[in-house]
C-alpha cells in the first residue's frame, strides 16, 4: 500500500511528494501558503511594470509559447484582453495534435488576433528520442517537453524578443520550486535541467543516439537550450503568468469557454465528463497517462481529483469512486504508439518495467481497455514500410538489453 | 574589484566563477601591492593552517593582509582562509596565526559516531543578524569538509554555528571580517548568495 | 546535524560519459559538462568523476573538464583515475578539484596520501576501494586497476593503513553488483563502516530509492554514491530526497 496525502490522496511515488507531520503533502502546504500568505495585489503590480518595461521596446513585446490546452490558452487571452500585448504566438507541434485543439487554437487566433508561428521538428528524428527517452527515463515525451521550453527561446533571440510568458507555475503541481520561498519562479536553463528535460540535454542525447541511428547533429537544435550569454545579452526575462495572477483552473477554463468559445475533448481513460478540459492537446495523452500508472500506481483522474480536493471541489468518495472506475485502463493509442517505435508490447512492458518508482510494483495482467476517444480513426498511422526506427547498418541497438 | 587570494592551496576556480557567475569582476591577487586596487577580497583556501600560514608569509602577505583589514574593507576567509584568521592554529605543530579574530584552531573532538573529518552538508544556524546572511533562509545546509574547527575567544564573534556531535563556530565575524567554514563555492545556491552577498557588503555590521 | 549524501558517479571515457556493468561493457551516459550542470540544477551532494581510459591516464586529460565544469557546478567535486603521484593531485585540486580519489596507488605507495594530505588536509584525499566477492567462499577481495589486478591485502588492514597514512574518507565499491542494479553490498559497506574511522562512501548497485534506503539504515554510512540508478531510471536527486525523507533520513535543506 503506497502512502497518500490525507488531503488529496496523491501517493508517495508522486514525484517531489513529501509528507509533514499530519500526512498532508507538499504541494497542499505550497497551496495554501500560496491562497493565505502570497500578496497577490503585490504580484499584479509586478507584472504590469514588467509588461511596461517591455512594451513597444521590439518587434513584438513578448512572446507566448502556446499548446492550446487550457493553460496556455488562458495566458494568452488573459496577456491580451488585460494589458492589450502585442504577442507572438510560438507553436511547437509535437507530432500528435487533434483535430479539436487545432480547431481551437484557430478560434482562439481569430478572436484574439495574433501573430503565430508554428514549428515541427523532425518525425524521424523524434521517433528515435521517444524510444530513448521511454528506455531511459520511462518516459517518451522528452522531445515535446525540451522543444516546448527550448524552441521559444531561439525564437526569442532570433526575433529579438526578450520578455517570455508561461502558463501555471510547476509550483501548483510539484515541489522542485516552492510557493513558499515567495520568489518568482524563473522558467531558465536551471528550471530546464533541474526537471524539464528529465535530466538529459540535447548534448547528451546526441552520444545516446548515435551509435545506431543516422541523422545530423543540426537536428537536434530546437531541443537544445540556448546559451545562458545569448540570452543575457538580449536581456530575457522568462516568467509565468501564474506567479502574477493566482491559478485558478476551473475557473479560467470557464473563462476561456465563455470568451473564446473553447471546448475541452475526450482523452483516453479520463471520465469525459467529469474532466473535459485537462490535457487535450495531444493524442498521445492516454500513453503518458498509461506509463504513469505503469510506473507510479496513480495516473492523470487521480491527479485531477487532487486538484479538486485541494480546492474543496469534491467529497472523498466521490473521487476515490472516479479514480476506481476509470483509472488504470489501457489505452487504445497503444497500438499506434507500439508501431511508431517498431517494439511488441512484451517489450514495451520490460522497458517500462525498469522504470517502475518504488514502493509501487505493478501488476500488468488483466488490465481493461480504455474506450477509444471520437477522433481516434484521425490520429496518424504509418504505412507499414515506415514503422519502427531504422537501424545503422552493423550497429546494435543497446538502448534496451535483449538478454 | 573583487580580489581572491591565491595562496596555492586549493582550486581558485570556483570561487572565481562563483563571483564572476553572480556578475562581479573577480581578480586572482598574489602580489601584496595588488591590494590597493581591491575593495572585497576572499582568503580562500584547503589545507593545513600550517601550510596556509607559511605560505602567506612567503608571500610577504601578513602585514598587507593586516594593513588591508584595518582600511575597514570587507574580508572573507573560507575553510582554512577563515582558520588563518585566529590567533593559533594546532594542525601540526602549533603555529601563530594572523590573529585577526582571537582564538584557537584546534581539532574536531573525536566523538563517536561522529566522523572527522566533518564531510557533507550541515545546518548553519545564525546567532545573530548580518548583512553577509541576507535572503539566506534559517538553517539551511552548507558543505563542510574540514578536521578542525575555530574557538573564537568572543563569543562575540561567533555569527552562526552548527551542531556536529557538539557545537562549533561555522562562522565568525568581527567588524569588516568574516570567516565562513564551510565552502560556499560548494553549496550551491544558497553558497553563490552568500558570496553575492560578501560582494555587496561594505563592511559595516 | 549532518546530513546524508547522495553522490553521483560519472566515469570519463574520452569526450563522453559512460556506465559500465561489473567494470565492463560501457553504454553512453552524456555530456561531461551538461551532465554536471543538469547535477547542479538537481541539487546533487555531490560528483565523482573518474578517468576510466585505459590509454590516456595522465591528470591532464581532466584540465580542460573542470574549468567548464566549474563554470556550471557549485559542488564539490571528486576527480580521480590514474592519480599515482603528488603532482597529480595538485594539478587536479589546483584546477577545480576538492579530493582527489586515489586508488591503485594507495597499495603500492601509502606515502603518497601522507604527501598530499600534508598539503591539502586529510579531507582532501579519498582512498577508493573496489571489492569482488570470491565466488567459492563470498570472501570479500580487493582488486586494483580497475578491476583487473587482485590484492591480497585484507579489507580492513588495507582501510587502516590508508587512514593512518592520511586518507580521510574512503570510498567502496562492489564490482559484482555495478550496473546491476539490484543493491547495493550492505555486508561490505557494514564492514568498511567498522573498519573506517573516517566517513565512508558506499557504491555499487543503486536501482531504487530503496534500496538507498535499506543501505543506509543497515549501515549507517554517510554517503551512498549512485551510478546507474541515475542514468537509467526516472530518478533524481530531488526525487530521492523527497522519498527517502518520507522515510525519516536527513537532506540538505536549500
Amino acid at each position: 500500500m503506497l502512502k497518500k496525502c490525507s488531503q488529496c490522496g496523491l501517493p508517495e511515488t508522486y514525484e517531489t511528494i513529501e509528507f509533514d507531520g499530519q500526512g498532508v503533502c507538499n504541494i497542499c502546504n505550497q497551496k495554501s501558503y500560496r491562497d493565505g500568505a502570497i500578496d497577490w495585489d503585490a504580484r499584479y503590480a509586478i507584472l504590469a511594470d514588467l509588461i511596461e518595461q517591455y512594451r513597444g521596446k521590439h518587434d513584438y513585446d513578448c512572446i507566448v509559447p502556446f499548446s492550446g490546452g487550457k493553460d496556455s490558452t488562458y495566458t494568452l487571452w488573459r496577456l491580451v484582453t488585460d494589458f492589450k500585448i502585442k504577442p507572438l504566438v510560438v507553436q511547437f507541434d509535437h507530432g500528435f495534435m487533434r483535430r479539436g485543439l487545432r480547431e481551437n487554437n484557430l478560434r482562439t487566433f481569430k478572436k484574439l488576433g495574433v501573430d503565430v508561428l508554428s514549428f515541427t521538428p523532425n518525425w524521424k528524428l523524434v521517433k528515435r528520442l521517444m524510444l530513448e527517452a521511454l528506455v531511459r527515463k520511462g518516459d517518451f515525451c522528452w522531445h515535446c517537453h525540451t522543444g516546448i521550453f527550448s524552441y521559444p527561446m531561439h525564437v526569442a533571440l532570433r526575433y529579438e524578443v526578450p520578455l517570455v510568458f508561461w502558463g501555471e507555475p510547476s509550483s501548483e503541481y510539484t515541489a522542485y520550486y516552492d510557493y513558499r520561498d515567495d520568489e518568482i519562479e524563473e522558467v531558465d536553463e536551471e528550471r530546464f535541467n533541474r526537471f524539464v528535460n528529465l535530466g538529459i540535454t540535447a548534448e547528451d542525447m546526441a552520444g545516446m543516439i548515435d551509435a545506431d541511428f543516422e541523422f545530423d547533429r543540426r537536428d537536434l537544435a530546437p531541443f537544445t537550450y540556448p546559451p545562458l550569454r545569448s540570452l543575457k545579452r538580449l536581456g530575457y526575462r522568462s516568467v509565468c503568468l501564474g506567479s502574477f495572477i493566482p491559478w485558478d483552473v476551473r475557473k479560467q477554463v470557464g473563462i476561456i469557454e465563455r470568451e473564446l468559445g473553447w471546448k475541452g475533448d475526450q482523452v483516453e481513460g479520463m471520465p469525459w465528463d467529469a474532466y473535459p478540459y485537462e490535457k487535450i492537446e495531444c493524442f498521445m495523452q492516454g500513453m503518458r497517462d498509461y506509463i504513469k500508472y505503469m510506473k507510479r500506481g496513480y495516473s492523470r483522474v487521480s491527479q485531477m481529483v487532487a486538484l479538486d480536493l485541494r480546492n474543496g471541489r469534491i467529497e472523498k468518495e466521490a473521487a476515490d469512486r472516479l479514480v476506481e472506475q476509470f483509472e488504470g485502463r489501457k489505452p487504445p493509442s497503444l497500438e499506434i504508439f507500439l508501431e511508431y517505435l517498431g517494439l511488441t508490447e512484451d517489450e514495451f512492458n520490460s522497458i517500462v518495467m525498469k522504470t517502475v518508482v518504488p514502493p509501487h510494483a505493478p501488476d500488468l495482467a488483466s488490465l481493461e481497455v480504455a474506450p477509444r476517444t471520437w477522433d481516434f480513426d484521425q490520429w496518424y498511422r504509418e504505412a507499414p514500410e515506415d514503422r519502427g526506427i531504422p537501424c545503422k547498418p552493423g550497429a546494435c541497438r543497446t538502448c534496451f538489453d535483449c538478454a | 574589484m573583487i580580489g581572491i587570494l591565491d595562496i596555492g592551496m586549493g582550486n581558485l576556480g570556483s570561487v572565481w566563477n562563483a563571483t564572476y557567475e553572480s556578475g562581479f569582476d573577480p581578480e586572482i591577487v598574489i602580489d601584496p601591492d595588488d591590494l590597493d586596487q581591491i575593495d572585497h577580497l576572499i582568503l580562500p583556501g584547503v589545507g593545513h593552517f600550517a601550510t596556509a600560514m607559511e605560505k602567506l608569509c612567503e608571500m610577504g602577505m601578513v602585514s598587507p593582509l593586516r594593513s588591508y583589514v584595518e582600511s575597514g574593507r570587507p574580508l572573507l576567509g573560507l575553510c582554512v582562509g577563515m582558520q588563518v584568521l585566529a590567533t593559533e592554529g594546532t594542525e601540526g605543530a602549533r603555529t601563530p596565526g594572523l590573529d585577526i579574530i582571537a582564538g584557537t584552531v584546534d581539532r574536531l573532538p573525536v566523538n563517536p559516531p561522529f566522523r572527522v573529518p566533518h564531510i557533507g552538508w550541515n545546518a548553519v544556524s545564525a546567532v545573530r543578524d548580518h548583512p553577509v546572511l541576507e535572503r539566506i533562509k534559517p538553517e539551511r545546509d552548507f558543505y563542510f569538509v574540514h578536521s578542525y574547527a575555530f574557538r573564537p575567544v568572543d563569543e562575540a564573534n561567533i555569527v552562526a554555528r552548527t551542531e556536529y556531535g557538539a557545537p562549533f563556530a561555522s562562522i565568525v565575524g568581527r567588524a569588516n571580517v568574516l570567516g565562513c567554514q564551510f565552502h560556499p563555492e560548494k553549496s550551491q545556491a544558497n553558497g553563490l548568495r552568500i558570496l553575492e552577498n560578501f560582494c555587496r557588503w561594505d563592511g559595516v555590521c | 546535524m549532518l546530513k546524508k549524501r547522495i553522490i553521483a558517479i560519472q566515469l570519463l571515457l574520452g569526450e563522453r560519459l559512460v556506465k559500465t556493468r561489473e567494470f565492463g561493457g560501457y553504454r553512453d551516459v552524456g555530456d561531461p559538462v551538461k551532465s554536471a550542470a543538469v547535477y547542479n540544477s538537481q541539487h546533487l551532494d555531490e560528483l565523482i568523476l573518474l578517468n576510466i581510459d585505459r590509454d590516456r591516464r595522465s591528470a591532464d586529460v581532466f584540465a580542460d573538464w573542470l574549468k567548464e565544469i566549474s563554470k556550471v557546478c557549485f559542488m564539490p567535486l571528486s576527480i580521480g583515475g590514474g592519480i599515482t603521484g603528488f603532482d597529480d593531485a595538485a594539478f587536479l585540486i589546483k584546477n577545480g578539484a576538492d579530493k582527489v580519489v586515489v586508488n591503485s596507488a594507495a597499495y603500492r605507495d601509502k606515502k603518497l596520501l601522507g604527501e598530499i594530505a600534508n598539503r591539502f588536509g586529510s579531507q582532501a584525499v579519498v582512498v577508493g576501494i573496489d571489492v569482488k566477492r570470491d565466488p567459492s567462499d563470498g570472501r570479500i577481495r580487493l582488486y586494483s586497476d580497475c578491476g583487473r589486478s587482485a590484492e591480497p591485502v585484507a579489507l580492513a588492514d588495507h582501510i587502516r593503513s590508508c587512514v593512518d597514512a592520511g586518507a580521510g574518507e574512503i570510498f567502496v565499491q562492489s564490482i559484482d553488483n555495478d550496473g546491476v542494479m539490484k543493491g547495493f553490498d550492505i555486508p561490505l559497506i557494514a564492514e568498511t563502516q567498522a573498519a573506517a574511522a573516517v566517513p565512508v562512501i558506499g557504491a555499487g548497485g543503486s536501482g531504487t530509492y530503496e534500496m538507498l534506503r535499506e543501505a543506509f539504515v543497515a549501515t549507517d554510512v554517510s554517503a551512498l554514491a549512485c551510478g546507474s540508478m541515475f542514468n537509467f531510471t526516472d530518478s533524481q536527486w530531488m526525487r530521492a530526497k523527497a522519498h527517502l525523507t518520507n522515510y525519516g533520513l536527513p537532506f540538505k535543506a536549500v
